[in-house]
Formats: C-alpha cells, sequence, structure tokens
C-alpha cells in the first residue's frame, strides 16, 4: 500500500501515481507537430505586418477624438503631438487647457499653451544642444466638430512658442471618393 | 502470439503526439474573422501656414505686399453662405447646407460649386497674370465653422494648386466687409 506524499517527495507529485504504462513509455522520444503552429504564426505575422505598415510610423489617435477625412496624401511623421477636442487641449499627452466660453472668445494665443509648448521647446534645445526645422513642427490633431476660433488660437499659440511649421494629421480618402 | 516472462501480452505502444489540428481549425475562423474586422486608417497631414487672426478693428495690414499677395484668393466662409474672393471680384459659391449625420444636422457647403469657381479662377489667372504664380491661399471664415469643413475646402484649394493654405477667423461683421469691399489681396 502506497503511503501519502512527505515534503522530500513532494517535488516529484507530478510523478506520483503514474500509471506503469505511463513510465513504460518514458524512454520514447515526444514528438511535436510544429507545421500548424508556423503556418499560423506565417499568417498573424502578415497580419501584423500590414496593420503597422504606416510608413513604420504608429500614431496613437484618443478614442474621444474624430479625425476629419481628406485627400492629402503627405505622410505622417512623428512630431510633438497636440490634440484639439471640444473639451480640452492635449499636449503630449496631458491636459493643458479645458476649452470653455472664454476660450473660445478671447483674444489670439491661450497662455497656458504657449508657455507649455515654450517650455518643451527650451527642453529640446537643452537635450539636443540645437533646434532645427525638424523639432519647431506639431502635429495638430483636430476633432471634427472643434470650431475654427480654438483651431486658430492653437495654431496661434503654436506660432508664438516658435513651432512654424503646423501639420494637420487628418484620415487619407481615396481621391476617387468624390 | 509469444507471451512475456510475466505472463501478459505485449500491447502496441503508440508515440504520444500532440493534436493540434483542433487549434489549428480554430485559428483559421479567428483569423479571417479578425482580418475582416480591422479597419486600417491611413494617417496622412497637412500643412498648413501660420497666420494671424483679423481684429474686428483692423482687417488691413500696412505690410507692402508682393504680386503673389496682391492676386491671393480667400475662401470666405460665414455661417449661411461661402464666397469666393479673388482679385477679379467676390463670387457667391454656394448657401450652407444641413446634413443628417447619424442624427445630427452638420451643417456643410456645396464643395463641387467651390471646385468649379476655382477652377474658373485658375483659369483666368493664367490669362491674366501668366507670369506670377499664386499658390497661396486664405480661408477665412467666422469662430463657428467646423473644423471639418476646413480641412473639405483645403482639400478643394490643394486640387487647384493653391496648397499653401492659410487660416483666418474674423468676426461676422468684418467679414461682410470683406464681402462687400472685394477681397482679394491676402488681407
Amino acid at each position: 500500500m502506497s503511503s501519502p506524499p512527505t515534503k522530500r517527495h513532494l517535488p516529484l507529485l507530478l510523478g506520483y501515481k503514474k500509471s506503469k504504462a505511463l513510465l513504460r513509455g518514458k524512454d520514447k522520444k515526444v514528438q511535436l507537430n510544429l507545421t500548424a503552429l508556423i503556418d499560423m504564426f506565417t499568417i498573424l505575422v502578415v497580419f501584423l505586418l500590414k496593420s503597422y505598415s504606416a510608413e513604420g510610423q504608429l500614431v496613437t489617435l484618443s478614442d474621444v477624438l474624430t479625425l476629419p477625412e481628406s485627400r492629402a496624401q503627405q505622410n505622417v511623421e512623428l512630431f510633438l503631438e497636440i490634440v484639439v477636442t471640444s473639451s480640452v487641449i492635449v499636449v503630449d499627452g496631458d491636459p493643458i487647457v479645458y476649452v470653455d466660453e472664454s476660450v473660445l472668445t478671447e483674444g489670439n494665443p491661450i497662455p497656458a499653451l504657449v508657455e507649455r509648448l515654450s517650455d518643451h521647446l527650451e527642453y529640446t534645445r537643452l537635450v539636443r544642444g540645437i533646434t532645427d526645422e525638424k523639432e519647431m513642427k506639431v502635429n495638430i490633431q483636430g476633432d471634427v466638430a472643434v470650431q475654427a476660433i480654438l483651431l486658430q488660437r492653437v495654431m496661434s499659440s503654436c506660432a508664438m512658442a516658435g513651432y512654424a511649421t503646423q501639420n494637420r494629421t487628418v484620415i487619407n480618402v481615396e481621391g476617387d471618393e468624390e | 502470439m509469444a507471451q512475456a516472462a510475466t505472463g501478459r501480452s505485449h500491447r502496441v505502444r503508440h508515440v504520444p503526439q500532440l493534436d493540434l489540428l483542433p487549434v489549428m481549425n480554430l485559428f483559421c475562423v479567428i483569423i479571417p474573422f479578425l482580418l475582416l474586422s480591422a479597419s486600417f486608417l491611413e494617417i496622412t497631414v497637412i500643412e498648413m501656414s501660420p497666420t494671424e487672426g483679423i481684429s474686428a478693428g483692423a482687417g488691413t495690414t500696412s505690410l507692402a505686399r508682393s504680386e503673389e499677395q496682391l492676386l491671393q484668393p480667400k475662401v470666405i466662409i460665414t455661417n449661411n453662405e461661402m464666397f469666393l474672393g479673388t482679385v477679379f471680384g467676390t463670387k457667391h459659391v454656394s448657401y450652407v447646407l444641413l446634413q443628417d449625420h447619424d442624427g445630427e444636422i452638420i451643417p456643410t457647403y456645396d464643395f463641387d460649386a467651390l471646385s468649379e469657381a476655382l477652377g474658373d479662377f485658375r483659369k483666368e489667372l493664367n490669362v491674366a497674370f501668366p507670369t506670377i504664380p499664386v499658390n497661396k491661399i486664405i480661408i477665412l471664415t467666422v469662430d463657428d465653422i467646423r473644423y471639418d469643413n476646413i480641412i473639405s475646402t483645403i482639400d478643394i484649394c490643394i486640387d487647384h494648386e493653391f496648397n499653401q493654405p492659410g487660416l483666418q477667423v474674423a468676426a461676422h461683421s468684418v467679414l461682410q466687409r470683406q464681402i462687400t469691399d472685394g477681397a482679394a489681396g491676402g488681407e
């Protein structure tokens, strides 16, 4: 009669009470059929390559943002991202300005936004030692419902902070869909 | 059949193999499903030149302007109408159209009419001023024009080689003055 496993036997517990038939066959080589697995991964790799083939650049879009459609063909490059929605202006992931009535009625540049953008440009200058034209570009991701005044104020703020080139990020639609 | 010393009969021993066929079948179903449900969006950009807004009292800048700036057209968008302001005069393009988009009424404009107007202007420009390249255009709007209307307008402008668009936002009264006084010239 077999006794219950002691602490000393515990690591071998998996092998405890194995059938003798199994133990007899343990010297046989187990062959794993990997063909199906490789087939599957081939398909998955093609799928992933296809989904990430945006010229090697990934643009993360906010859930609350619907980009407008355009026939523009210029490829997106990674610059400082400014997300503009009807409720908030986000710079590089940080909400900077919450949009209220005063933001939509007052003068051109938004001081808090100018300060944040200037800080970013200054930080880039300190880290890299020099700022070239590439560092002075921003990508503005605007929601379709954003009002022109808000967009214009964001553009003015960028210009005041020293970002000379301002790209509007859009979703490309085919040219023959007119 | 030969018997072993123990008296038991020999059993046929199979090499254990992992059956991956059900897993493969499962993935064959899942992968087409994922491919069909995935949507691939190509993100592109439109480069715009930063422009100043027009204050209610101003409307003119005292800078010396080049010939190109003098010929620079303007697409004027108000809440009710769209105009094209050129050196040849200001022309009505379209009235606002209200579109039902998922239950939401969205104002839009007749962009085909804008395309036609810009095409005509480009032809007139090529005849009257063939040596002056005009690539800049200003989109002049009131405060609350939707961003998608601005982008659609820019698309049409780029189609007609006005590929350096700028945005100006002004009060309705300023726009009315631009429409009545003639809007070309990059003010």
